[in-house]
């Protein structure tokens, strides 16, 4: 791998966005590849930040840095990936379920999301599953994300999961799902794809649905 | 006539030490037989006050005044259970051992000693080994009780056994030990016949000792 | 623990944000109360200027009692400077069944066994259920726990609602025992606890409640539960400001519409682990904020409701101790008013009765030194100390036997016999004993019965709210 490359990695586990943007540029410069510098630079750097967080290295606020850039150095690749016509890692709507409030959690959902090259779409919180469904139509998501922190809101997430089929839509999208009091066995009840417990195994399932 | 032995009882497990020769007076007033106020009386009222002590219901003062109440009665009958030729429940020799200084946990044994109907003849504490000896042959009692409460005095108690082993009068008194470093094993090890691990077991070994 | 001067900064932070930042206030009606009171308006952003909060805070009352459904005045909650009580915690999803100890979905059963424990255990002072109801209809949940629990413990409830509908079942059932709302104002039987979202905004549903029992005059609790960090400042004096604004949000609506109305200052202030991604609820930080925030209240002349006795264990273990009995002596030393969760686990996500077993064992402990050293002529004992003398013992002193019980705390749960009679006893542990009494307590308390008319209005008042969701 070249320096630059590894530079890079560095740059996105040290949450250095200013470099990371320069040192993209600089790899572009150098002629190396969009999907190159995305593959070995950008996710072995954004990998190693997953490792560290889960051994207790590292803590939220650096990973969100992390995170951020990562994304920045995404706005400069990604439109010379698209032009190249190579995949993204995929698009997510997220958002907290009709009656909730609370979306902390899911905000961070969403913030480690994109520092995984997702492209995340938030909707916020107290979302209607008519409006799910609305915002499936017009972003074209291949996942969909719904959080809830109450027991009495949960159940949201089982109507929307039908809007979603009453739609027409249930088969385009991946469901996953989160929130303090959701288990699997939930999840498998109301029809979702996936159950994540916290904000970095959220990204770990989003990955294994988009199969990266 | 149960109803005095009751009332006795009761005297005894409230601790009334003014009650309790008053109502042994009234019961021999009555003609009621020393041995059978002592048996349907006061012992029972004490038994009741050792299963409520070890069950947590009563604490060591309350134990103190019902072993005061026992012995005030107890007082008052022993000429008339004398006179009947009826057997006293025993007589203790008890003294903190040559180079201890503690006596607050033998003084517990003795007063629940003397609660439990024993005669107790209290030697006091830093007692040498030939003071037992002496104590012995002046009050023939039929046990003698020794406490140490440092691993560094424990051992006078072996040679206080020794002791009255070469005065030939070992095979005539049973010996019980005590106190917070001693344990069975060390009982045996030294010759004692028995080891109470605090007041009330030290007053109930001395009652398997004499039978009662 | 603070100085008056922070204190004053503190309070000062506050009157600052409620004045210059305001909050977000959903509930239309609560905004035209505020309007017509003098806060300034612009869309849902309200903002408050201080001296409107001084005078909710002048009408709000520092002292008051929350009174036992049975009359039993040792039940009675007396509220008020230097006094402390406990209970349990409101809706955690999960319960660790007192047979099995498995943690599993909270039922209807639950909040019969909760209610029974803390009426018995001496040192709990008010119940809450420790779940949410998992086997009735999603939205009445509430008011089954209600129900449940309230023939159960004469202590006082703190009732939790979703919002007015069945805040109002669980009135009705109150009142019925309290003997109509004339009576039951006199004699408030219970507290209502809402809770407002963090960062600055006051949802419909509290807003709904809250409103509910300053018509009905129910003492309240206002209490936000932010994030250090997350959804507050990471910095203890930042979130108390942010949480007692939150909070003061609510006293300046319940104060404007019925003055007097006593009212619980709120805030369960915890950290967001930057590695676990956890509200902690075994920090002790939160045990610090917690003791500020409750010093802020006094300052401001309102009762606390604290938080302690809580965990981040799973099980009942030595974590479980150790966190749970450390926050509840640093509760004790603060004197927050009502401290609640105690009996929470895994943070907050498992209620468990046998926490609240355990911590009633550490409660009694802190309260022990709370409780200070007195210093009279009686308890110098000089003149004790001269008759007993050199040599002397003091077990059979009259001053030994007018002292004992009262003097020294006996424990209930923590074992000191000796190393042969603990071995006779079976050589138990802490949990083995705190599981036992937890099954004792079950097998041989009987709380005292509730009036036959207010057994007659559960039972209206459950068919009604069934009716009710059928549609």
């Amino acid at each position: 791998m070249s320096e630059i490359l590894s530079e890079l990695a560095t740059a996105v586990i040290e949450g250095n966005s200013d470099d990371a943007i320069d040192l993209t540029e600089d790899a572009l410069d150098d002629g190396l590849e969009p999907q190159n510098i995305l593959d070995n630079g950008l996710m072995p750097g954004m990998d190693h930040v997953g490792v560290e967080f889960r051994a207790g290295n590292m803590f939220v606020p650096e990973v969100l840095r992390s995170a951020r850039a990562m994304q920045s150095a995404m706005d400069v690749l990604k439109p010379l990936l698209v032009e190249g016509g190579v995949e993204m890692a995929g698009k997510i709507l997220l958002g907290t379920v009709k009656g909730d409030m609370h979306d902390i959690g899911k905000n961070l959902v969403g913030m480690m999301c994109e520092g995984a090259g997702f492209e995340v779409k938030d909707m916020g919180k107290n979302i209607a599953p008519e409006d799910f469904v609305t915002a499936v139509k017009e972003f074209n998501p291949d996942i969909v994300g719904m959080s809830a922190l109450l027991t009495t809101t949960m159940r949201s997430m089982g109507h929307t999961i039908k809007a979603l089929q009453e739609a027409g839509l249930r088969d385009q999208v991946k469901v996953m799902i989160g929130g303090a009091p959701v288990t699997q066995s939930f999840a498998d009840k109301i029809g979702a794809d996936g159950y994540a417990s916290n904000a970095a195994s959220a990204v770990d399932l989003a990955k294994q649905f988009a199969g990266v | 006539m149960s109803r005095l032995y009751e009332r006795l009882s009761t005297a005894v497990l409230e601790g009334d030490a003014e009650k309790s020769p008053k109502l042994v007076q009234r019961a021999l007033d009555n003609g009621l037989g020393p041995k059978e106020i002592l048996d349907n009386g006061l012992v029972p009222g004490m038994n009741e006050v050792g299963v409520r002590f070890k069950r947590g219901d009563m604490f060591v003062p309350e134990v103190l005044m019902s072993a005061d109440a026992m012995k005030e009665g107890l007082e008052l009958l022993r000429p008339y259970l004398a006179a009947a030729g009826a057997k006293l429940i025993g007589k203790i020799v008890m003294g903190t051992v040559k180079g201890d200084l503690h006596d607050i946990g033998k003084n517990l044994v003795g007063m629940m000693c003397e609660g439990a109907g024993f005669e107790v003849i209290n030697l006091g504490f830093n007692v040498e080994p030939e003071k037992f000896v002496e104590a012995i042959k002046e009050h023939q009692p039929d046990i003698v009780g020794m406490s140490a409460l440092l691993t560094t005095t424990m051992r006078s108690m072996g040679y206080a056994i020794k002791a009255i082993e070469e005065a030939g009068l070992r095979d005539q008194v049973k010996i019980m030990i005590g106190g917070a470093p001693v344990d069975a094993p060390f009982a045996d090890r030294i010759g004692a016949d028995g080891y109470g691990s605090n007041g009330p077991a030290g007053a109930d070994l001395a009652k398997q000792f004499v039978g009662a | 623990m603070l100085s008056d001067d922070q204190l004053q900064e503190l309070f000062d932070g506050v009157l600052h944000v409620l004045e210059y930042t305001g909050l977000e206030v959903q509930h239309k009606k609560a905004r035209k109360i505020l309007k017509k009171a003098g806060a300034w308006v612009d869309g849902d952003r309200v903002r408050i200027p201080a001296y409107l909060v001084k005078d909710a805070l002048a009408k709000a009352p520092r002292s008051f009692t929350i009174f036992a459904r049975d009359g039993n005045p040792e039940n009675d909650i007396h509220i008020g400077p230097g006094r402390a009580h406990f209970g349990p915690g409101p809706t955690p999803p999960n319960f660790i069944d007192i047979e099995t100890l498995e943690r599993r979905p909270y039922v209807r059963s639950d909040s019969e066994i909760v209610a029974t424990v803390c009426d018995a255990l001496p040192n709990i002072d008010f119940c809450e259920s420790l779940g949410t109801i998992s086997d009735v209809h999603d939205e009445l949940a509430a008011s089954y726990e209600f129900a449940t629990m309230f023939p159960k413990t004469s202590k006082p409830i703190v009732a939790w609602s979703f919002g007015k509908d069945d805040a109002e079942d669980i009135h009705k059932i109150a009142i019925a025992e309290a003997g109509g709302q004339d009576a039951f104002e006199k004699r408030p039987n219970y507290v209502h606890y809402c809770e407002p979202l963090s960062p600055l905004v006051s949802t419909v549903e509290a807003l709904d409640k809250l409103i509910f029992c300053a018509k009905h005059r129910v003492p309240v609790i206002f209490t936000p539960c932010p994030l250090a960090g997350g959804t507050a400042p990471i910095t203890a004096a930042g979130i108390i400001t942010q949480a007692a604004a939150e909070s003061w949000m609510g006293l300046v609506i319940a104060q404007t519409l019925r003055p007097g109305l006593p009212f619980f200052m709120g805030g369960v202030l915890s950290v967001m682990d930057m590695s676990a991604m956890i509200l902690a609820y075994g920090a002790p930080e939160l045990s610090l904020m917690m003791a500020g925030h409750t010093e802020l209240a006094h300052f401001a002349g309102l009762p606390l409701w604290q938080t302690g006795g809580c965990t981040d264990s799973k099980t009942l273990d030595e974590q479980a101790a150790l966190e749970g009995s450390l926050s509840v002596y640093f509760s004790a030393l603060s004197g927050g008013d009502l401290c609640h969760d105690v009996g929470y686990t895994e943070s907050g996500m498992t209620g468990s009765i046998l926490q609240t077993v355990m911590m009633d064992e550490a409660i009694g402990y802190s309260r022990r030194i709370t409780r200070g050293i007195e210093v009279t002529e009686e308890t110098l004992a000089v003149d004790v100390i001269h008759d007993v003398g050199p040599n002397g013992h003091y077990l059979r002193e009259q001053h030994t036997r007018d002292h004992y019980k009262t003097e020294f705390w006996y424990p209930n749960l923590c074992d000191r016999r000796n190393f042969e009679e603990w071995q006779e006893m079976g050589s138990t542990t802490m949990r083995d004993r705190v599981i036992a009494r937890t099954h004792d307590i079950m097998a041989t308390h009987q709380p005292t019965p509730i009036k036959p008319e207010t057994e007659q209005a559960i039972e209206a008042v459950l068919a009604a709210a069934e009716e009710r969701v059928k549609e």
